[in-house]
C-alpha cells in the first residue's frame, strides 16, 4: 500500500543508492508521514519494500528518537531544555506552551495539532532558546513570539501545505 | 618469517601469525585475559570492555624511520596512553603487553562493578548458574563489593520470549551482541537485534516466526550470561547435577557430535561436542530440541502378538519362538525368497550389518532394502561412497583455492550444519557455487548461482562438463579414464548456448562456473534429495565433473551425498539394499528392491515381511491393502508406527540414548555413540533381536544339514553342515564384536573399530579453563572424533567415468506445472514424536505458487487446489510466496495431510492444477 501509494518518490529514492538498505531512513520518513507513526505493520511494510530483515528495520527505528511508535500531532515541537538554552529562558519557554496548549511536555494536543517535548542540546545554543517545529528551527523563541508561531504553524496546516513529522520539509 | 610476529606477554615472549589479535596470543601460552564479547568463531567487536590490558609498542624515530633504542640497546617502547582492548588489537613486532598490573586490574574490577549494576544476581536460580562465564570471571577479577545500592536495580519484564525455543532475561544480559553477531555471522540468519539505546537497550527478535532460525538453541551456549535460556532446559536441573554422556545425532546425515545430558536416568538437555571435522561447536535445533521421542510414553515397551486378530502384550520368548518358526516354516515350504526386509536409515550400522546377514545368510533371502518402498524412494547412491570425500578431508581447513558445489540441495533442511560449515569454506575464501532448481538459503552466501528448468538439469551438467572434457589431455590420460570414450557422443552436441537456451540457466554465470571448476585447487560437490530424485544421470553427471577435473579419489576432494537418515551412509554401505552386498560388492542373484516387494505381496507371493525403524504404510497408506496379504508381518520399532499396527508380531526397540553403536555420516565419517540411559522397559537392541532368531533358526539349520546326511553324498553333506555352521556363528556379545565382524568381512571399514573411533581420546577440544572464551559450557570431547572411511577412488586404479545421458523433459499440454517434492526439517518423522516445542516450526501442509502464477489461477493463500499427475490427485490449499519459480508447485515432503505418493511419477512429475470445487 505504501510503495502503491508513493512509488514515484520512493523509486526516487532508491534510484540514489546503489543498495536498498540505504534507502532506509528516507524510506521510514515517508512511511512515518503517510501513517502518522511507525507501528510494527509500517515497519514490516518497509522491510518488505526494501527487501530487508525485518530486525534489521525495527533496529534502526528504535535507535533514533526521531521515529514516533505512538500518534503525534501534526507538528513536533522539540523544545531544548539543556543548560545554555536554561539560561536564556527555556523552562519559561516550556510552561509558556504548556499553558497555551493545554498539555503537559511529552503530550499531544486534544486537537492532534501539536506534540510538545522536550529534548537535549539541538546545536543552536548561539541563538538560545531553540525549538525545532517538525525539526525546522526557531530561534530565540521568547514567549512573546510564540503566539504568532503557533497561528503560523496552525495556518500552514488549514492552507492545505505539505507537513511532516518526519521534517523532510524543514529548512536548515 | 614475514608472516610471523614476535611479541611480549608479562614478559614472556611469543610468536604468532600476523593479524592475531592480543587475546589468541596471550592464549597460546595460557595467559587468559578475561572476554565477554569476544568469542573466536566470530569477529571481534570490543563492546564489552572486560579485555583491556597495557598495550606498547616500539617507539620509532620520526626523522630516521628508525626504532629508537635505550642506553641498553634495547627498544624504547612507548606504551600507549590508555588501556587498549585486546581482542580487537592485533599484535605487532616488538609489540609489550602487560594484562595483570594495578591499573590493568583496577579497569577489569570497573568493568565488572558496571556490568553488575543492574545484573539481578539471581544465580541460585539461573540455568547458567555453575557454567557462567560471568560468574567465573567475578570470582577471577571482580571487585567482591558493589558500590551501588542493591535496592536500586534496573528492574524489566522477565523473561521475554524471543521465539517458541529462547526466552530472554534483560536483567542478565550484558549487551555483548554474541547472539546477534552468531545469527549474523554464523547461522546466516539476521533475526536478532538491538533495539533502543542506553539503558533501553535490548535484544529483539521480529522474524515471522520471531527467533525464525533452524540454530538458536546455539545462542543460549556461547550467550556468556544466563540472559539466554532455553524453553527445553530452563528450570530443569543445575548444571553440576549432569552427566554429559557422548552421542551422535540421529536426526540427519550431518552426524553432529553432541551429549546427553543426564541427571539419573533422564536426558535433561543435548549439547554440542566440539568435533571441528564434523560440526566444529554447533548443533541445529532438531538435534537440540527433538530428543523427547526416548523418554516418550507412547514407546513400545513389551512385544506385541496378533491374537484374534489384535495385537496383544506378549513376552520375548513367546514372540520371539514365533517369528522363527513361521519364518522357518516359510524358508522350508516357499524358500527364502519369500521373505523381504527393509531396514531403515536411521539403524546403527550394527544393527544393519546383522539385518543383512540375517536375510542373506539366515533365511536365504536376497530381498532387502533401507527404502521404504514408497513412488518416494531415492536410487541408491553410490557415488557418494565411490567419489566421496577423501579420508582426512576437513571441511574445516578448507578456504582458498576450494570450489564447493551444492546441486539439487537445500542444506538448510537436509543436513543444516552443513549450510554453517560450507558458509564457512567460502568466509575463508572458497568459491561457492550453488545449482538448483529453486532458490535456496545457502544462495545467499554463493559467489555463483544458477536455477535451472526442473527437469532439465543433465542440460546443465552437459555444459559444466564439455570443457573438462575437452581439456583432458589426449595421451595416455584419455586411456586411464574408463568410458572417456562413450561420452564422446553424449557431449557432442553440448554447449553453453543449449544449456541457456533448455534450462533457462545464465549463461555468463554458467561460464564463471566453468572457469572455477577448471581451476579448483580442491572440489568438494554436495547434491541431495533434489538431484537423487531427478535421477542418477544427474549424480553420474556430477561424479564426471569430479572425475573430469581430476579430483576424483584427490585430497580434500569428493561428493557428499546428503541421502536421508542419520546412517543412510552405513545402511548402503552394509549392504542393506537388492543389489549390493556388504562395501558395494557384487551380488551374484540381486534381490527385490522395496517397491517390488511390495508388488510381489500384492501378487500374494511374498509370505513374510520384516521391517526395521521404517513405516511404509505411513508414507503410503495403500501399502497396507499388500500387507494384509502377506502372512507374517513382524516390525522392529520404537513406536507402534502405522505399519507396526498392521504387523502380526511387533518387537520393541531400544533407542539410540539406550545402547551403544555407530553411524555414518554423509561424509562417511564412522561415528560411536554411547548408552546414556538405562531401558525403563524390556525392549532390546534391533541386532539383538535379529541374532535370537538367527540363533534359533540356524539351530534347526544345522539340524537339517547334519540329518540329511543319509540321503546325499558325503562331500555335499559336509559342505552344507559347514555352511550352516558359519551361518550360524551368531555369538555376538556386543555390538563392538558386529563392528570387527564388518572389519572383517567390510574391506572399506578395515581400520574401523570401537577403539579407532575413540583415537582422539583427551587431546581434543578445549580444555576446560578455556570456557572462558566461549562459555561456561565446555565442549570438550571426550567421546572420539570417529573415523572417515576412504573413498573408492582412493584405491588409485583406474578411473571410470559413468554413464551419463542428456535427458529432455517434454511437459505434456494437459499438465502444464511441474510438481517439486521438497524436503523439510521438521517434517512429520516418528522422531519428532513428543517434542512438541517443535509442533510450531513443522512444515504444514500447503503447495506453495509463486504469486504470479497462483495471480494466473486467480488463487489467494488458503485457496484449496486440486493436483492432478498422471497417476492420481492431491488437494491442498494455496501458499503464495517468491520461493517457488514459476510453473512450479512446491509440496512438502514426509507432511501428513500430504499424499505425496499417490501423484510423483519417476523424474519430473507433470500437473495440472484447478482449483478444487466445495
Ligand atoms: S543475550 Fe547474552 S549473548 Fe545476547 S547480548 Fe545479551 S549477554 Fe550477550
Ligand atoms: S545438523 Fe543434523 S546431525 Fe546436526 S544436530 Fe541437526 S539434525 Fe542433528
Ligand atoms: S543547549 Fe539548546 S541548542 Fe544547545
Ligand atoms: S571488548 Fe574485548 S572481550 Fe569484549
Amino acid at each position: 500500500m505504501l510503495y502503491e501509494k508513493y512509488r514515484d518518490e520512493i523509486d526516487a529514492i532508491l534510484a540514489r543508492y546503489p543498495s536498498k538498505r540505504s534507502a532506509l531512513l528516507p524510506v521510514l520518513y515517508i512511511a512515518q508521514d503517510a501513517y502518522g507513526r511507525l507501528d510494527d505493520a509500517s515497519i514490516r511494510e518497509v522491510a518488505e519494500i526494501l527487501d530487508l530483515p525485518y530486525t534489521d528495520v525495527f533496529e534502526v527505528v528504535g535507535f533514533y528518537t526521531l521515529f514516533y511508535n505512538e500518534d503525534v500531532g501534526k507538528f513536533v515541537l522539540d523544545v531544548c531544555d539543556d543548560v545554555p538554552c536554561c539560561f536564556c529562558g527555556a523552562e519559561e519557554l516550556v510552561a509558556d506552551l504548556e499553558q497555551r496548549l493545554k498539555v503537559k511536555a511529552g503530550y499531544t494536543t486534544d486537537d492532534k495539532m501539536f506534540t510538545l517535548r522536550r529534548v537535549k542540546c539541538i546545536a543552536a545554543c548561539d541563538q538560545a532558546p531553540v525549538l525545532q517545529a517538525n525539526l525546522e528551527f526557531h530561534y530565540k523563541v521568547t514567549p512573546d513570539k510564540v503566539p504568532a508561531l503557533l497561528e503560523d504553524l496552525r495556518r500552514k496546516v488549514e492552507s492545505g501545505a505539505q507537513i511532516s513529522i518526519s521534517g523532510r520539509f524543514a529548512e536548515h | 618469517m614475514p608472516d610471523e610476529v614476535t611479541l611480549t606477554i608479562d614478559g614472556q615472549s611469543v610468536t604468532v601469525p600476523k593479524g592475531t589479535v592480543v587475546v589468541e596470543a596471550a592464549r597460546k601460552i595460557e595467559n587468559l585475559i578475561p572476554v565477554f564479547c569476544y568469542h573466536p568463531k566470530m569477529a571481534p567487536v570490543g563492546m564489552c570492555r572486560m579485555c583491556l590490558v597495557k598495550v606498547g609498542t616500539p617507539k620509532v624515530d620520526r626523522g630516521t624511520g628508525k626504532v629508537e633504542l635505550d642506553t641498553d640497546g634495547k627498544p624504547v617502547i612507548q606504551m600507549m596512553p590508555r588501556l587498549q582492548t585486546a581482542c580487537t588489537t592485533p599484535v605487532s613486532e616488538g609489540m609489550v603487553v602487560v594484562t595483570k598490573d594495578a591499573e590493568v586490574e583496577h579497569a577489569q574490577k570497573g568493568v565488572l562493578e558496571a556490568l553488575l549494576t543492574s545484573h539481578p544476581l539471581d544465580c541460585p536460580v539461573c540455568d547458567k548458574g555453575g557454567e557462567c562465564p560471568l560468574q567465573n570471571l567475578t570470582m577471577g577479577w571482580g571487585p567482591g563489593q558493589s558500590r551501588f545500592d542493591y535496592s536500586d536495580k534496573v528492574h524489566f519484564q522477565k523473561p521475554i520470549p524471543l521465539g517458541d525455543l529462547i526466552y530472554l532475561d534483560r536483567e542478565r544480559c550484558i549487551l555483548c551482541a554474541r547472539c546477534v553477531r552468531f545469527q549474523d555471522e554464523i547461522a546466516g540468519d539476521p533475526v536478532l537485534g538491538f533495539d533502543n539505546r542506553g539503558r533501553s537497550w535490548m535484544i529483539i527478535s521480529k522474524s515471522d516466526p520471531a527467533f525464525d532460525s533452524k540454530f538458536s538453541g546455539n545462542t543460549t551456549d556461547i550467550c556468556p550470561v544466563g540472559a539466554l535460556t532455553s524453553a527445553d532446559f530452563r528450570f530443569k536441573a543445575r548444571v553440576w547435577e549432569l552427566q554429559p554422556v557422548p552421542t551422535v545425532c540421529n536426526h540427519c546425515p550431518v552426524g553432529c557430535n553432541m551429549t546427553f545430558d543426564m541427571r539419573a536416568n533422564e536426558i535433561m538437555r543435548v549439547m554440542p561436542r566440539e568435533n571441528d571435522a564434523v560440526n566444529e561447536i554447533w548443533i541445529c535445533d532438531r538435534g537440540r530440541f527433538a530428543h523427547h521421542f526416548v523418554a516418550s510414553p507412547e514407546r513400545l515397551t513389551t512385544p506385541l502378538v496378533r491374537k484374534n486378530g489384535k495385537l496383544q502384550e506378549a513376552s520375548w520368548e513367546e514372540a520371539l519362538d514365533l517369528v522363527a518358526r513361521q519364518l522357518d516354516g516359510i524358508r522350508e515350504s516357499a524358500g527364502g525368497k519369500a521373505v523381504g526386509g527393509l531396514a531403515g536409515p536411521s539403524l546403527a550400522n550394527e544393527d544393519l550389518f546383522a539385518f543383512q546377514r540375517f536375510f542373506r545368510e539366515t533365511l536365504g533371502s536376497p530381498n532387502i532394502d533401507c527404502r521404504p518402498g514408497t513412488a518416494l524412494d531415492l536410487p541408491l547412491d553410490d557415488f557418494g561412497a565411490e567419489y566421496g570425500l577423501t579420508s582426512g578431508t576437513d571441511l574445516m581447513q578448507l578456504g582458498k583455492g576450494t570450489v564447493v558445489l551444492v546441486f539439487g540441495a537445500d542444506p538448510e533442511e537436509e543436513a543444516p550444519v552443513h549450510l554453517l560449515r560450507i558458509r564457512n569454506i567460502a568466509k575463508r575464501g572458497g568459491t561457492l557455487i550453488t545449482i538448483n532448481g529453486r532458490a535456496t538459503k545457502l544462495d545467499r552466501f554463493a559467489e555463483h548461482t544458477l536455477h535451472y528448468r526442473y527437469g532439465a538439469e543433465t542440460e546443465v551438467l552437459a555444459a559444466m562438463l564439455k570443457p573438462l572434457y575437452d581439456a583432458v589431455p589426449p595421451e595416455g590420460k584419455r586411456a586411464a579414464l574408463r568410458g572417456f570414450g562413450d561420452l564422446r557422443g553424449v557431449l557432442a552436441n553440448a554447449s553453453a548456448e543449449r544449456a541457456v537456451a533448455n534450462a533457462g540457466v545464465d549463461g555468463p554465470t554458467l561460464e564463471k562456473i566453468n572457469q572455477a571448476l577448471a581451476s579448483a585447487t580442491n572440489l568438494v560437490i554436495f547434491y541431495g534429495q533434489e538431484a537423487l530424485r531427478a535421477g542418477t544421470s544427474v549424480t553420474a553427471g556430477l561424479a564426471n565433473i569430479l572425475t573430469l577435473a581430476r579430483k576424483a579419489g584427490a585430497p580434500n576432494s569428493g561428493l557428499v551425498a546428503l541421502v536421508p537418515g542419520a546412517n543412510a551412509r552405513g545402511a548402503l554401505d552394509m549392504g542393506v539394499r537388492p543389489d549390493r552386498g556388504p562395501g558395494y560388492s557384487a551380488l551374484k542373484q540381486p534381490g527385490m528392491a522395496a517397491h517390488e516387494m511390495f508388488d510381489a505381496a500384492r501378487q500374494g507371493r511374498m509370505k513374510a515381511l520384516y521391517i526395521a525403524g521404517l513405516d511404509p504404510v505411513q508414507a503410503d497408506p495403500t501399502l497396507a491393502e499388500a500387507l494384509k496379504k502377506v502372512d507374517l508381518v513382524v516390525v522392529q520399532e520404537l513406536f507402534l508406527t502405522a505399519t507396526a499396527q498392521l504387523a502380526d508380531v511387533v518387537f520393541p526397540v531400544l533407542s539410540v540414548a539406550e545402547r551403544e553403536g555407530t553411524f555414518t555420516n554423509a561424509e562417511r565419517r564412522v561415528q560411536r555413540f554411547r548408552q546414556a540411559r538405562r531401558p525403563v522397559a524390556p525392549q532390546r537392541p534391533d541386532w539383538q533381536i535379529l541374532q535370537s532368531l538367527a540363533r534359533q533358526l540356524s539351530a534347526e539349520a544345522v539340524i537339517a544339514a547334519s540329518a540329511n546326511v543319509s540321503d546325499k553324498s558325503r562331500r555335499q553333506a559336509r559342505r552344507a553342515e559347514e555352511q550352516a555352521r558359519k551361518r550360524t556363528d551368531w555369538s555376538y556379545a556386543s555390538p563392538a564384536e558386529i563392528l570387527m565382524d564388518i572389519a572383517a568381512s567390510v574391506p572399506l571399514y578395515k581400520h574401523i573399530s570401537y577403539a579407532s573411533l575413540e583415537s582422539a581420546l583427551g587431546v581434543w577440544g578445549r580444555k576446560p579453563n578455556e570456557a572462558y572464551y566461549f562459555d561456561g559450557t565446555s565442549y570438550e570431547n571426550t567421546g572420539g572424533l570417529g573415523k572417515q572411511v576412504p573413498a573408492g577412488a582412493e584405491n588409485g586404479g583406474t578411473l571410470s567415468l559413468q554413464p551419463f545421458n542428456v535427458r529432455t523433459f517434454s511437459q505434456p499440454a494437459e499438465r502444464p506445472w511441474k510438481l517439486i517434492a521438497t524436503p523439510f526439517l521438521y517434517d512429520d518423522s516418528t522422531l519428532l514424536n513428543g517434542s512438541a516445542l517443535l509442533n510450531n516450526r513443522k512444515a504444514r501442509p500447503v503447495a506453495a505458487l509463486n504469486p504470479a502464477d497462483a495471480d494466473s489461477l486467480g488463487l489467494k493463500d488458503g485457496d484449496v487446489i486440486s493436483i492432478a499427475s498422471g497417476r492420481g490427485e492431491l488437494r491442498l490449499s494455496v501458499q503464495r510466496t517468491r520461493l517457488a519459480p514459476q510453473g512450479v508447485v512446491l509440496v512438502p515432503l514426509h507432511v501428513q495431510g500430504v499424499p505425496l505418493v499417490t501423484v510423483v511419477e519417476a523424474g519430473v512429475t507433470a500437473v495440472a492444477i484447478r482449483r478444487a470445487e466445495g
